[in-house]
């Protein structure tokens, strides 16, 4: 039974998975209400975390809602876990100052 | 058992357009009745908490701060209390001090108080005798109070007599597609209804600036959201650390969030579709206009919705993702979670569950429950939070050293 991952906009690289996904795990896209394809995770998704559904490329913004959430801190690929590993945020970055 | 916290009470009657309230000579309504024993300072704080243990349908108000603050600091405590003493839930008021603290004294909060028409005394522990005998003083004025005060009817209102405080917590990815969409709805139908709601926490409109900005109806109004969230920006930037941890917090992040731009996309939900009408400093008293108003305030829960309580607010919808124990002692506070695994560990203080908005519910179904939730507990129903005295979110922000 493939776990269900809700898309907010059209055109957002991320994914919420409604329930934890295992390695190898399969995923179907939920958007608007309408199921779509389906995914593998390439990490195990921990319950409600991201997951990466169009590839990111280091210093490319991540999109959700059809806005920015931040910058991949390196390349992703689709079915990679996104969290705080390979996304930085933009703001209130007082460490770079 | 999922069916539990107020789920499955969902009807096809029409939206209720009234509420019963208790409503005040300068034209506010409380969705309370309550005699507030308010502290000027810390050094009255037991005195008001031995007072409003003493009598029934009280509640205290206590702080650390009133001394030893400068400028703008001392006036934003001054400002916090005298707001919390006009909010209409208080309907009588009891403000004690301990000596004399500049420009925060009991008598000049109560003169300020006293402008919205209700009851209010002013009593200072060392004039009136030390701390037992302006106990007993207290408590015998409040007593006479208390008979005038429960005496009073509740009476049929409009929505539009009503300013939604809106607050969201304990954030998670379930926070942006469910329990605060189904806030912004509800937000949707109160202005809809010639009301209000309050929109705050200003750290998470870090990220999501433009699209409050498209939502104002003046650009002078948008331009003071950019600029607010600029200098929340910069303190943050001066402290020379990374937000993260902070902002988005520990929880956020166990929750799935990674950015404070994605906390923020997901808490501005609470806005619905509303104009914004007005854009005001922390704790300032909230105009009439009908529409949403933006407060300043840090994302901290407690000082955010102090500050809206302070604004007016008599009802708040605290919605969570990690479920919550947050409470105001004199503003209602509505908490509500989408979070399935939350709605089950934190049941104890869930009013409403919007769950089922994952199992394919409509927004407007699980918005109309929180929607109907917010008109039963402005009328008299008490919050779960409420009925176990988690009274924990007053709490004052500063802006400036103890000195």
């Amino acid at each position: 039974m493939p776990v269900t991952a809700m898309i907010i906009e059209e055109g957002d690289n991320v994914a919420t998975c409604l329930e934890k996904v295992a390695k190898g795990g399969s995923v179907r896209l939920m958007l608007n209400g309408k199921m779509g394809k389906t995914l593998k995770a390439n990490q195990a998704i921990p319950y409600i975390h991201k997951i990466c559904i169009k590839p990111l490329k280091k210093g490319e913004h991540c999109m959700k809602y059809g806005l920015s959430i931040g910058v991949a801190s390196k390349d992703i690929k689709v079915g990679d876990y996104i969290h705080v590993h390979n996304i930085e945020s933009a703001r209130g970055r007082g460490d770079l100052e | 058992m999922a069916r539990r916290n107020g789920r499955g009470a969902s009807s096809s009657k029409r939206l209720r357009k009234t509420w019963w309230g208790y409503p005040r000579e300068n034209g506010d309504v409380g969705a309370r009745n309550y005699l507030l024993v308010l502290s000027g300072t810390l050094y009255a704080n037991p005195t008001c908490e031995r007072v409003a243990r003493t009598l029934r349908h009280s509640v205290a108000l206590t702080h650390p701060l009133g001394r030893c603050q400068i400028g703008p600091d001392i006036q934003r405590t001054f400002e916090t209390l005298v707001g919390h003493g006009q909010n209409a839930n208080a309907g009588a008021v009891i403000v004690i001090d301990h000596h004399r603290e500049e420009g925060c004294t009991a008598d000049e909060i109560a003169h300020e108080i006293a402008k919205t028409g209700k009851r209010v005394e002013a009593i200072n522990i060392r004039e009136d005798g030390g701390a037992i005998d302006a106990t007993a003083k207290a408590t015998r004025i409040g007593m006479e109070m208390l008979r005038e005060l429960t005496n009073e009817r509740r009476q049929e209102v409009s929505v539009s007599k009503l300013l939604l405080g809106l607050n969201c917590g304990t954030s998670d990815t379930t926070s942006g597609l469910s329990h605060n969409k189904a806030t912004g709805w509800v937000t949707d139908q109160v202005v809809k209804q010639g009301g209000r709601a309050l929109l705050a926490e200003t750290t998470e409109m870090m990220g999501g600036e433009g699209v409050l900005a498209d939502k104002c109806v003046r650009p002078a109004l948008g331009k003071r959201i950019w600029r607010m969230v600029e200098e929340m920006e910069e303190r943050i930037l001066a402290c020379g650390v990374d937000l993260r941890g902070s902002q988005p917090t520990g929880d956020n992040m166990e929750g799935g969030l990674t950015t404070i731009e994605e906390k923020s996309l997901g808490a501005i939900q609470k806005a619905g579709s509303a104009p914004i009408v007005d854009v005001i400093p922390w704790a300032k008293r909230a105009n009439r206009r009908s529409g949403l108003h933006v407060m300043d305030t840090p994302g901290h829960g407690g000082e955010s919705i102090t500050g809206i309580a302070a604004g007016g607010s008599q009802v708040l919808i605290f919605s969570t993702g990690g479920g919550h124990t947050i409470n105001h002692p004199l503003m209602s506070t509505i908490r509500i979670t989408g979070n399935p695994l939350s709605a089950r560990l934190q049941a104890d203080t869930t009013d409403v569950d919007v769950t089922d908005i994952f199992e394919g519910a409509p927004i407007e179904v699980a918005g109309r429950r929180v929607y109907d939730e917010v008109l039963e507990v402005a009328s008299g129903k008490m919050t779960k939070a409420e009925i176990l005295h988690e009274d924990n979110a007053f709490a004052i922000n500063r802006n400036g050293p103890s000195v």
